[in-house]
């Protein structure tokens, strides 16, 4: 079974820093780590794998920096990577991203399985698995928080809903897209790591894809941000000290303020 | 003074009788004074009363040297400023903070680089604008309980994993500033007042020369944390850093910085042999240089972490563990450039095949999310045996856990630890032993299942005691002794040196009042529980 898993690189704190003419995250690669939820994903297929054969492939459309993180996939279970990267791919929205995407998995030579996180903890769209799978014409299931069988032709699997689950058989090819209860991601292992350093990686340009300079970055983005902006917190905690009766003196000051 | 400073025990204060030890004191007063004034002035008017005084931070302490004796409770959680930071001339920087400073707040605010400088001097606010162009620094100590506040950490010398590199509290303290049972303050810098021989002198800031002959004493040449540090020039700051609040308060620290090294792996190494583990450990610690920890877990610590995982939710984050495992060794590799980490690596992975255990079953954490990972797999070991025991507690109430702290020295390691396992097994006694292997400074838990267990398990906690001080060790390397392990300082040191331990004591303090009950084992007649 050839399954090719997508990654993505999200910042791994809360201070972003945004690109104040496109609107856009300002991605440099330093301390990015990879979608949590796709780490379910690779975990999956590499299960799958082990289970059936086969090999794993990590795919991502990023900035060059974006190979330490395709490594460290293949330090986890997954025997390759390719990471789609152009500057012309810079500002993609969700469509122009699952375009790419698409291109790279042709550039595979097509799949049986792609498995994506059920979205990406910086956009949190929730939008590539799907689109990407549109792209391609095949079946998805979004949300899947098991799998209880799989085979060549078919994948047995639950999707989770807000009252519960659903049952879902699909013929493969196909994609899922996985929550967190799917599994537990393993860490790497020592050898693991020394494998990622020479396991295979090829990065692949808009032109070695042939893409459509329409399709890609932010010309094949419809989707266009106005503004972006930080919430400015207004909350404040203080604390109050005194005997019983200054506290009281300093509450009905503040409530008096306040009313 | 004001009279308010000073409460009468009530109801709402109960928490502040015990400490992490899970021991139980008692107490008439408390106090949580603001300021180094507030507390010299308790001080000098409970000293002249006879109160005894307990001081505590945090209470995360596990030899209950915060829990009071009788008198009065001395908290000094409300003294959480930091003051101040300076650079001194060889390019360190010094932070100065109050000794209820909790250390992962500390820890927050160096590496955000973020103070409140209100109340600061020019200099300090000039050596913040220096410390913010210079690359990250941290404060190296690194006890399990982040929350513990710095005074504690300093009164009973706190270690943490990553002290196999590092070293304990004290390496990393440049000063003090202790109040002393008549309210006189000490500013002590190191390096300013060393003793002359056994002979110490420091001056306080009222004026007074205070003058001390020293014991004559030798220490074991371990990890150690137990009874007053004494050697030869002995620098004041010193003697003050592990005294178990017995000397004087201390109400303020400064804190020695350094560069944090910019590549940091943490990797946990799996044996289905203890012997394969103890050779890795020993061939590791003499041919790497990059490590800053080593840990041990047994196969007793990894069966209760299976359980957990198995039956408490809380627990389910738990990496899966091999079957076939029975020991681990978590190590942590410290490394500017990621290539030295990737060199040392490659080094751990044939010292493992050397140790003939397999390089396969490790866990290689190499970012924050996979190193948090593998520190709850770390914290969740201490976690789980407390749980185990609170559950025991609930049937039988004599029942706590026996915990040990004892470290010998490097050539003793197998000796040390085919000695727990052999006596454990002949007294039939539930244990998990987990620790700082790399110090040779394990924690022997012994699990009580009934009065019997807990009665045997004491019993060989006295035997411990005696064969680690015959080996040349301590038996407190980490934890301080406090009030539980009194009686194990007499062991290691012999009735003399605790004599003039005691002489030295009443020095500072004549009527035997700060700290009461830690460290001296209580005499018939004195205050006792």
């Amino acid at each position: 079974m050839k399954i090719a898993v997508c990654i993505k690189q999200v910042p791994s704190t809360n201070e972003v820093h945004m690109d104040p003419v496109t609107n856009t995250i300002i991605r440099d690669g330093k301390q990015s780590v990879t979608n949590p939820f796709d780490t379910y994903a690779l975990e999956q297929a590499v299960q799958i794998k082990d289970q059936l054969g086969g090999e794993v492939i990590a795919l991502s459309m990023g900035i060059p920096a974006t190979e330490r993180l395709l490594r460290d996939a293949t330090s986890r279970g997954a025997d390759r990577s390719l990471l789609l990267s152009d500057r012309s791919f810079a500002g993609a929205d969700t469509l122009a991203t699952s375009y790419t995407l698409s291109l790279g998995i042709r550039v595979l030579g097509g799949v049986d399985l792609i498995l994506c996180g059920k979205m990406a903890v910086d956009g949190d769209t929730a939008q590539i698995g799907p689109e990407l799978a549109e792209q391609l014409g095949l079946p998805h299931v979004t949300d899947v928080l098991a799998i209880d069988a799989i085979d060549e032709q078919n994948i047995l699997c639950r999707k989770a809903t807000d009252n519960g689950y659903q049952r879902l058989k699909v013929k493969l090819p196909a994609l899922l897209t996985v929550v967190k209860d799917l599994n537990m991601p393993r860490m790497s292992s020592l050898p693991g790591i020394l494998y990622s350093l020479d396991s295979p990686f090829e990065s692949r340009t808009a032109a070695d894809l042939s893409a459509d300079p329409a399709r890609i970055g932010l010309n094949g983005s419809p989707t266009q941000v106005v503004r972006t902006y930080v919430p400015q917190r207004i909350r404040e905690a203080i604390v109050l000290e005194g005997d019983d009766s200054q506290l009281a003196d300093d509450l009905l000051n503040i409530y008096s303020e306040v009313i | 003074m004001d009279l308010n400073l000073i409460k009468p025990m009530r109801d709402d204060y109960t928490d502040y009788l015990r400490d992490e030890s899970r021991a139980i004191g008692q107490a008439d007063s408390i106090s949580f004074p603001k300021n180094e004034n507030e507390v010299a002035s308790i001080l000098k008017t409970l000293y002249a009363q006879g109160t005894p005084i307990t001081v505590q931070g945090a209470r995360t302490g596990l030899a209950a040297g915060a829990v009071p004796r009788g008198g009065h409770i001395l908290n000094l959680s409300k003294m959480d400023h930091i003051k101040g930071i300076r650079q001194s001339a060889d390019g360190h920087f010094h932070i100065t903070v109050e000794a209820g400073t909790i250390l992962s707040q500390l820890r927050k605010r160096i590496e955000q680089k973020k103070f409140d400088t209100a109340d600061w001097t020019p200099e300090s606010q000039q050596s913040l604008e220096a410390f913010k162009d210079e690359p990250a620094l941290f404060f190296s100590p690194d006890p399990t309980e982040s929350s513990a506040t710095i005074g504690g950490m300093v009164a009973c010398n706190a270690s943490g994993a990553r002290s196999y590199l590092y070293g304990p509290t004290r390496d990393h303290i440049s000063g003090l500033r202790v109040v002393l049972h008549d309210g006189q303050i000490a500013a002590l810098k190191r390096g300013d007042y060393k003793a002359s021989g056994r002979t110490l002198r420091f001056p306080t800031l009222q004026g007074n020369q205070i003058t001390v002959d020293l014991p004559t004493y030798t220490m074991p040449r371990t990890k150690n944390a137990s009874g007053y540090y004494i050697e030869d020039q002995l620098d004041a700051v010193d003697l003050f850093i592990g005294s178990d609040g017995t000397l004087g308060i201390v109400t303020e620290a400064e804190l020695r910085l350094q560069s944090l090294p910019q590549t940091i792996w943490g990797i946990t190494c799996f044996f289905s042999e203890e012997a394969a583990a103890l050779d890795f450990v020993i061939s590791a610690r003499d041919t790497m240089n990059q490590l800053a920890s080593m840990e041990y877990f047994d196969g007793h610590a990894l069966d209760i972490l299976r359980y957990q995982k198995k039956h408490n939710p809380g627990f389910s984050k738990l990496p899966i563990l091999p079957d076939h495992v029975n020991t681990a060794i978590y190590v942590e590799l410290h490394c500017q450039e990621e290539i030295d980490a990737l060199e040392g690596l490659k080094t751990i992975g044939q010292l493992l095949e050397k140790a003939g255990a397999d390089s396969k079953d490790t866990w290689v954490a190499r970012n924050e999310s996979d190193r948090d990972r593998l520190l709850f797999f770390r914290h969740a070991v201490p976690e789980s045996v407390n749980m185990l025991i609170d559950q025991r507690k609930k049937t039988n109430p004599v029942i706590t856990k026996l915990g040990t702290d004892m470290s010998v020295p490097d050539q003793h390691l197998k000796q040390i630890m085919a000695m727990y396992h052999r006596m454990l097994a002949e007294r039939n006694l539930e244990s998990a032993i987990w620790g700082h292997v790399g110090n040779n400074h394990l924690h022997v838990n012994i699990l009580p299942r009934d009065d019997e267990d807990y009665k045997k398990g004491k019993a060989l906690y006295d035997e411990w005691a005696a064969e680690v001080t015959r080996l040349g060790g301590a038996v407190s390397a980490e934890h301080g002794v406090g009030k539980l392990k009194a009686k194990y300082l007499e062991v290691m040191y012999g009735r003399e040196a605790i004599e003039e331990m005691a002489r030295l004591k009443q020095y500072f303090d004549p009527k035997g009042l700060l700290g009461a009950g830690n460290l001296f084992e209580p005499v018939k007649g004195e205050v006792s529980e």
